[in-house]
């Protein structure tokens, strides 16, 4: 795979405030890449940089085999973006923004097609005032497409939706990779970045703390699994040395296990192996979330000693 | 069409979307106008209206109105809500560079003074017979260049302001006393010294000025012109510089 987007040690400052101190990823063709991290973390600085729409402070960023600084007009076209906290004339309607957005591209796009598929041909003629949260999100989604972009940048695309339009909005992320652009998701929503994103960068404080998949933050996290199941069975001291198995805690018939590893097919064998055969017994993987606020709490730590 | 003309275009339905744009560029000027020119006789001619009828005095005064109502309050209003609300930034994300909506906007606000004046001059024909310009060319040159001055105007306190309200205030508070002290209110000549000294010094003055000289016959306001025109180069330098720091 190519990359399509590679960011060096990328620093960003306004006046003394550091707001991006260090952050390096690359993004390769045709991957949903998340970016992710608490509020204040540096995230949309970031991805504004990447876009030309800030000058870094330090630090290199190569898009699209191009420099995303130097060669920002260039590479202006070939990206669409949807950007936090933007907005439209109240009183434009949604065909004069799409013709609008539309007429920068010489070759002038078909908007129609792309007007019908993000289900806004009804609105046609609604003033954006007059839009809801979610006929406006997929207002501006159809807007970043217009262009046939290469590289697509969604930052809190899902801000302020309800569970529902949420869940819609990620079926249209879905739709625009389908489409074949890489899309850059800025979100602080753990649940949004597990869901959709095929690698994840975590920022906190203007660097990245950790990056993967979500199986690899939560393979790498040390972050162990739990093992859970009820038996009358008297006698389980035994659990404690199995391989792998850091903690056995009982609750009357409840019996808690945390370990690391294969620990769940050790203990299904040990317990059959001594005729238990519980029919509740599962394993709880961490969540992504798990690992989230495990990475950004320690880091909060690091930072106060 | 190219993108600037689609922007144009969609900006000046915008601007003519926008109630309070419409009736401050063109209901305002008008009323006021019929009202205070029917306030006046033809006995009151002469000194107090420089030698002029009342209604071609004011006629000259109040296209001065429109040129101020647009400059000081419609565009720099519209223009700045725009930097506050992030749309400027949208636009520049997606290849619409902030010049070409100030560029826009110029057109749009040019258009609107126009459109404003015109219907000025249709009503105070047909209810006093106000007279056309004396000068016709001279009047044109005038009208340019304090549109242009005040326009540029706009766009600055619109880049100064960048949020809506601060545009509205500061407009408002430059607008009155402007509108009052500029030969849209008392006529000159009934001023205390004062405020004829006050009236000498501002732009609207200026703008009113090298309009109403040739309108009413008394060929160019060099001094009007070549200030208004520093006005306009001070204004448009002042704007692009604020907006190219501020991206």
């Amino acid at each position: 795979m190519t990359s399509v987007i590679r960011v060096d040690h990328l620093h960003k400052k306004y006046g003394d405030f550091v707001a991006v101190d260090d952050v390096s990823f690359s993004v390769e063709a045709g991957e949903i890449f998340g970016i992710l991290g608490p509020n204040g973390a540096g995230k949309t600085s970031t991805v504004e940089c990447i876009q030309g729409l800030r000058e870094p402070t330090g630090g290199a960023i190569r898009m699209l085999g191009l420099d995303a600084i130097r060669q920002r007009s260039q590479l202006r076209r070939r990206i669409g973006s949807q950007l936090q906290e933007s907005a439209l004339p109240d009183r434009i309607k949604v065909w004069e923004a799409l013709d609008l957005f539309a007429s920068v591209d010489q070759s002038g796009p078909d908007w129609t097609l792309l007007m019908d598929q993000w289900g806004l041909t009804d609105k046609k003629n609604a003033a954006f005032a007059n839009l809801s949260g979610g006929q406006r999100q997929r207002l501006f989604v159809a807007l970043a497409l217009v262009n046939e972009p290469e590289v697509v940048f969604l930052d809190e695309l899902t801000q302020g939706l309800d569970p529902a339009a949420r869940r819609i909005a990620w079926d249209l992320i879905r739709a625009i990779r389908e489409r074949g652009a890489t899309v850059v998701l800025v979100t602080h929503y753990m649940e949004e970045a597990e869901a959709l994103c095929d690698r994840i960068a975590i920022v906190n404080g203007g660097r990245v703390i950790a990056s993967g998949t979500a199986q690899e933050l939560i393979a790498t996290s040390g972050t162990g699994v739990q093992v859970l199941f009820t038996t009358d069975a008297a006698d389980i001291s035994w659990l404690d040395d199995i391989d792998g198995v850091d903690s056995v805690t009982r609750d009357h018939s409840r019996v808690d296990v945390r370990g690391s590893g294969p620990v769940l097919a050790l203990v299904a064998s040990e317990l059959v192996a001594h005729g238990i055969v519980p029919a509740d017994l599962r394993a709880v993987q961490p969540s992504l979330e798990d690992i989230y606020f495990n990475l950004i709490g320690s880091d909060r730590k690091d930072e106060g000693a | 069409m190219s993108m600037l003309a689609k922007l144009t275009w969609i900006e000046l339905k915008l601007l003519l979307r926008e109630p309070f744009a419409v009736i401050f560029t063109f209901v305002f000027p008008l009323v006021t106008l019929v009202v205070i020119s029917g306030s006046f006789s033809i006995e009151d001619a002469d000194a107090d209206f420089r030698g002029a009828a009342p209604w071609d005095y004011y006629l000259a005064s109040y296209i001065g109105v429109v040129i101020g109502a647009v400059g000081m309050i419609a565009l720099p209003v519209h223009l700045a809500a725009y930097a506050e609300r992030g749309i400027l930034r949208r636009f520049r994300a997606s290849s619409i560079p902030t010049w070409s909506v100030l560029v826009a906007q110029v057109i749009v606000g040019f258009l609107m003074m126009v459109i404003g004046s015109v219907v000025l001059v249709i009503a105070s024909r047909l209810i006093y017979g106000a007279d056309l310009p004396g000068q016709p060319l001279g009047a044109l040159v005038g009208f340019m260049v304090g549109a242009l001055a005040f326009l540029a105007l706009g766009l600055l306190i619109a880049m100064i302001t960048r949020n809506a309200r601060a545009a509205q205030a500061i407009g408002m508070i430059l607008f009155f006393p402007f509108f009052l002290l500029s030969g849209a209110g008392p006529p000159p000549d009934v001023m205390s010294s004062g405020m004829r000294s006050v009236s000498d010094v501002i732009p609207l003055t200026f703008a009113v000025r090298a309009l109403q000289d040739p309108w009413i016959g008394e060929g160019q306001n060099g001094i009007s012109l070549a200030l208004l025109a520093a006005m306009a180069v001070i204004a448009t330098a002042a704007t692009f510089w604020i907006a190219g720091k501020k991206t």
